[in-house]
């Protein structure tokens, strides 16, 4: 088993109170983790700080045995986020967010071009149907969008990098229960999708409980602690009614 | 395949293409006949004249430009503030049978707003001779007409479901009026009478360029005479005067926006208006302004019809209102392009610094004086006033999406940077990007300005309505003033309504708003 | 917390109150102790045309203030302005008694202020005289002919202000009769510097290659070793014409005492170099002495400035 990111003794605080406490957690390639705990438990700072955005007080994020913040673009390309506030662009249509995804792999001049119009239309086209969204959204804007379409760009976006890693915070917060199951589904158990290239590890971060046993590990946080680190069958669910 | 639609991203890049024109035709008049002096204008920068009469005339005329900004901002607030309230069409709401003199006011302030207030200067001159009440008309007329707009634009977008909730319970119009919008104009007018006030010490200064006294004056006079270390010893006492208001401004309103009561709001805001009026009116007073001697009307002969048509025949008029909408062209192109081209080249936060000082530098040059300083190695063409209004206004553009930029939320940016783009491409999406649609609704607002101060690079630059201008007052031609003072007023009153409807454009669809 | 809010209250409104009253005192200060400066008529104020630098003019105009006013027992302020229409505006709208014009911007202001005479010339005024200088850098020779203006086509040529009679108005006559339009200079237009001393500047500089300024400026420039003769040098003088001289309001006798004009014109006329300050105003001024003059001398002025157009 490839070890492909490492948390090492990460503690975190921010405006005066502690986010995340002596995290250690080795995630290693091909797993499908599930990241749960009460609003608050720090699950969104724990993956700011494991796709290396944010900087934690203490502690180091290895990335295939190098520091985080030293590896190259290309690697770093490999780290795919899906952001709790999406990030995405308003000033620019779905295509252009869409492939926003894969400016890491691109030079600047593609970057420019990008903003003149459509660019790799086929592909962007591919990640909205993943998430069922029609082919001809590609030319909307963004703030004509409702919540959940523009969620679902946000998961394209993610779908067009074809990293290594997904790492998700709470990506299917207001999705429709089956859309969010037939996503879910898309991350675990497809190898690709059309031209698309899924990613084999996942991190994901869940409130829908139900949906955990897709997953084969399961990490738990309470207070900003990890609390839980085990694979599926091995948990209970009183355990996991004392987490929330 | 759908047709190229550059987003408006790009859009803040692409104007600086009007470089090329502009540097072409810079290069071809250049000569360096002049670089001499060029250089010696620079190097005197850095050594200032300390002589006790040079300081102590700066100090005076310096004195001059404050109080009379401050006493013409506060009159044309209040004026402003009148007119503004008058030209809603809420506020005629209760009275409708009279809605038309509403609509009346609103579009007839259209046309002192579409004159510049050197224009107004350089008009008022002639009819009321060398008063120093010139200068305070000048800047009033223009200022309260544009401060009307702003106001009637705003108040006419509130939602005025309150004030039909309050109507229904039985309260006259008034009473209503007054308790629902009041509080929402008290924190527009703080923020826009800030801007106005900065624009009123750049009004005066430029007035005084054109002769009205204070340090625009002892500006213009150092520069025409050659002697540079003069000039700068006033140049640096201006700025160093602008930049310590700009921060007591900041402080004041720092201090005033931790939430406050309405009715504290309002009573500091009477009391500000009228501690400047006094303050004003006291240190003019103090500096033989001369006020109350009596306005002394030159009653000038009007032209007769047969006169104004041969005007018509003998100014080349279509040639001038080319030139001057080309000069604006190029001039705001610069001026919108330079700062974003900036950032993308140089990204990277201390460069984005340096770029910030850059701006609040060039922001300070009044144009006139760096069309005098280009034309001393090239011929006075389009491009000598584009660039010299092109530098001036990069600096606000500049310096209002540096200031943006270094407040805003790195959040996109980071996000982009984790997911392996490059630097570049991640200011270009995550800093550029959230801007790019404020940034060119103030660009339109720009052009605005832009077009209307062609009026005082073509008087000193040679080209374009100003210079005709110029020319037609020397010869105390009327029919000629006359003409093209009213071409003018119709070239930027179309000039308005294109830009504004691109502003409102940009604002739609924008993620914050600039601080016009 | 209600008693807090009271009192800023409170002191809010007094503070109000406070404001209120200083401006109050503040503005009746003002408008009682202004009663005693309303005497604008007992002073004479004097003008010029800014033809050359300020520190010139505002010595020659101290002096020559301060020797008004002790020959003539009324006060006498100078108001100097940024450019000559604007000194003729000045005139017609009364702002000032007593300007030294240029022979247009004379006529200038004479044709818009009815009753206005002109009172006094200098001896050098009569036959005045422009230079045509060049940039030893340029390849300009000297001119014996006037045809040979021609030369001058396609070079980088300056005026002094738009409204100078020696630096533009007469200079622009001769160069018309050579057949040289302002059209055929570069650039498609001439420059105009602003004053003769920033002609010569700027064509010493090289900034242009020839210009045209008055004969006198050159010659005082010359002697104070301001010109570099191994950068410029003087092409062609151009024939003479009338220029400089006083222009009087036409009200001066109402306004300060029957005769005043009279006597304002001899003061002039009797100045001489026995007296220091005099001596000191006639150097200023280049002038050994003034001498009168009168409205018909500036016909052929008024002419020329109407067939370019500085006159309608």
């Amino acid at each position: 088993m490839t070890k492909l990111l490492e948390l090492k003794n990460i503690s975190h605080s921010s405006k005066g109170s502690i986010r995340v406490k002596d995290i250690n957690l080795t995630i290693n390639q091909g797993e499908k983790i599930a990241l749960i705990g009460k609003s608050g438990s720090g699950k969104s700072t724990l993956i700011s700080i494991a796709n290396g955005s944010l900087i934690p007080n203490e502690g180091d994020v290895i990335w295939k045995g190098s520091h985080i913040n030293n590896i190259s673009n290309i690697e770093s390309s490999k780290i795919g986020t899906i952001w709790q506030d999406l990030y995405l662009i308003k000033e620019l249509n779905v295509a252009q967010n869409i492939n926003c995804g894969v400016l890491g792999k691109h030079n600047f001049i593609w970057a420019l071009k990008n903003l003149l119009g459509v660019l790799d239309k086929g592909l962007c086209q591919e990640c909205l149907e993943a998430v069922s969204l029609p082919k001809k959204t590609i030319y909307s804007y963004i703030n004509k969008l409702s919540g959940g379409q523009k969620k679902r760009i946000a998961i394209a976006r993610l779908l067009r990098q074809e990293p290594e890693i997904l790492l998700g915070d709470e990506p299917f917060s207001n999705l429709d229960p089956l859309l969010s199951k037939n996503i879910l589904n898309l991350f675990i158990n497809q190898k690709n999708y059309l031209r698309i290239k899924i990613p084999e590890t996942i991190l994901i971060s869940l409130h829908q409980i139900n949906l955990i046993d897709n997953f084969n590990r399961v990490i738990g946080l309470k207070d900003g602690e990890i609390v839980i680190d085990r694979e599926i069958h091995n948990i209970n669910q009183s355990e996991i009614d004392w987490l929330f | 395949m759908k047709s190229i639609k550059p987003v408006s991203t790009l859009l803040t890049l692409i104007p600086s293409i009007a470089y090329i024109p502009i540097l072409i035709e810079i290069i071809k008049g250049f000569h360096i006949g002049g670089l001499n002096i060029i250089f010696l204008f620079i190097s005197s920068a850095i050594k200032p004249s300390f002589n006790q009469e040079v300081v102590k005339s700066a100090l005076e005329g310096l004195q001059i430009t404050i109080a009379t900004a401050l006493t013409s901002w506060v009159i044309s607030m209040l004026i402003g503030i009148l007119l503004g309230v008058l030209s809603t069409d809420l506020f005629w709401k209760g009275i409708p049978k009279f809605s038309c003199l509403g609509k009346f006011i609103k579009y007839s302030l259209a046309i002192p707003r579409s004159i510049h207030e050197v224009v107004w200067g350089l008009l008022f001159i002639q009819i009321l001779g060398l008063n120093n009440w010139v200068a305070i008309i000048s800047i009033v007329i223009p200022y309260s007409a544009l401060t009307a707009r702003v106001i009637a634009e705003q108040l006419d977008s509130f939602d005025i479901q309150p004030l039909i909730a309050i109507k229904q319970t039985g309260s006259n119009f008034m009473s209503s009026f007054i308790t629902i919008l009041l509080p929402k104009l008290i924190p527009i007018l703080s923020t826009y009478g800030i801007y106005r006030f900065e624009c009123a010490i750049r009004g005066v200064t430029l007035l005084g360029i054109f002769g009205l006294g204070g340090i625009g004056t002892e500006l213009y006079l150092t520069l025409k005479s050659f002697e540079f270390n003069e000039m700068w010893t006033c140049l640096w006492m201006l700025w160093l005067v602008i930049i310590l208001l700009e921060k007591f401004i900041r402080f004041l309103r720092s201090y005033l926006s931790t939430n406050i009561s309405l009715k504290n709001s309002f009573l500091i805001s009477i009391s500000i208006f009228s501690l400047s009026l006094s303050l004003g009116i006291s240190w003019l007073y103090n500096l033989n302004f001369e006020m109350f001697t009596p306005l002394s009307f030159s009653y000038l002969n009007l032209p007769s019809f047969v006169e104004i048509r041969n005007g018509f025949n003998t100014l080349p008029l279509f040639k001038l209102i080319i030139t001057t909408i080309l000069i604006t062209f190029f001039a705001s192109g610069i001026a919108i392009g330079t700062p974003p081209l900036l950032l993308v080249l140089f990204p990277g936060k201390l460069p984005l610094k340096v770029q910030n000082l850059v701006w609040i530098f060039f922001r300070l040059i009044p144009p006139p004086l760096t069309t005098i300083l280009i034309l001393l190695f090239t011929n006075p063409n389009i491009s000598v006033a584009a660039l010299s209004l092109g530098i001036t206004h990069m600096g606000v553009m500049g310096r209002l999406l540096t200031d943006n930029i270094l407040n805003q939320e790195k959040s996109i940016y980071r996000a982009l940077k984790s997911n392996g783009s490059s630097k570049k491409s991640a200011i270009l999406y995550g800093i550029l990007a959230p801007q790019s649609n404020s940034y060119l609704a103030y660009g339109a607002y720009r052009s605005d300005v832009i077009l209307k101060e062609t009026a005082l690079i073509g008087a000193v630059g040679g080209v374009g309505l100003g210079w005709q201008l110029q020319e037609s007052l020397s010869s105390f031609d009327w029919a000629q003033v006359i003409i093209i003072t009213a071409t003018f007023s119709l070239l930027t009153m179309s000039g308005e309504f294109l830009f504004s409807t691109s502003q409102n454009y940009w604002l739609e669809n924008s993620t914050n708003n600039f601080t016009s | 917390m209600i008693i807090k809010l009271k009192k800023k209250k409170m002191h809010q409104s007094s503070r109000k109150v406070e404001f209120t009253k200083i401006t109050i005192a503040l503005v009746s200060i003002f408008n009682l102790s202004n009663i005693g400066s309303l005497k604008a008529e007992e002073i004479l104020r004097i003008g010029a045309i800014p033809d050359q630098n300020p520190e010139h003019l505002n010595r020659l105009y101290k002096v020559l203030s301060s020797e008004l006013s002790e020959q003539l027992n009324v006060q006498v302020r100078y108001k100097p302005v940024t450019n000559y229409s604007a000194a003729v505006t000045a005139f017609r709208t009364g702002n000032l008694d007593l300007v030294w014009f240029g022979a247009l911007t004379g006529v200038q202001a004479r044709l818009q202020s009815k009753g206005s005479k002109v009172i006094a010339q200098r001896d050098i005024d009569e036959k005045f005289h422009s230079v045509f200088i060049a940039n030893k850098k340029s390849s300009i020779q000297k001119i014996n002919n006037i045809n040979d203006l021609k030369t001058l086509k396609g070079k980088r040529f300056t005026f002094g202000s738009e409204s100078s009679t020696s630096g533009r108005l007469m200079p622009q006559y001769f160069l018309n009769k050579a057949g040289v339009q302002l059209k055929d200079f570069k650039g498609a237009s001439p420059g105009f510097s602003g004053s003769h001393d920033a002609t010569l500047i700027l064509v010493q500089s090289g900034s242009y290659e020839v210009g045209a300024l008055s004969e006198e400026v050159w010659k005082r420039n010359l002697e104070r070793g301001r010109v570099d003769p191994s950068k410029v040098f003087v092409i062609w003088k151009t024939p003479s014409y009338h220029n400089y001289h006083w222009l009087a309001q036409g009200n001066l006798d109402k306004k300060f005492k029957k005769g005043f004009t009279k006597e304002l014109t001899n003061v002039f006329l009797s100045f001489n170099e026995r007296s220091k300050k005099q001596k000191q105003i006639l150097e200023l001024f280049s002038a050994k002495k003034f001498k009168i003059s009168k409205n018909e001398n500036y016909n052929k002025i008024e002419k020329v400035g109407r067939e370019i157009g500085k006159i309608k």
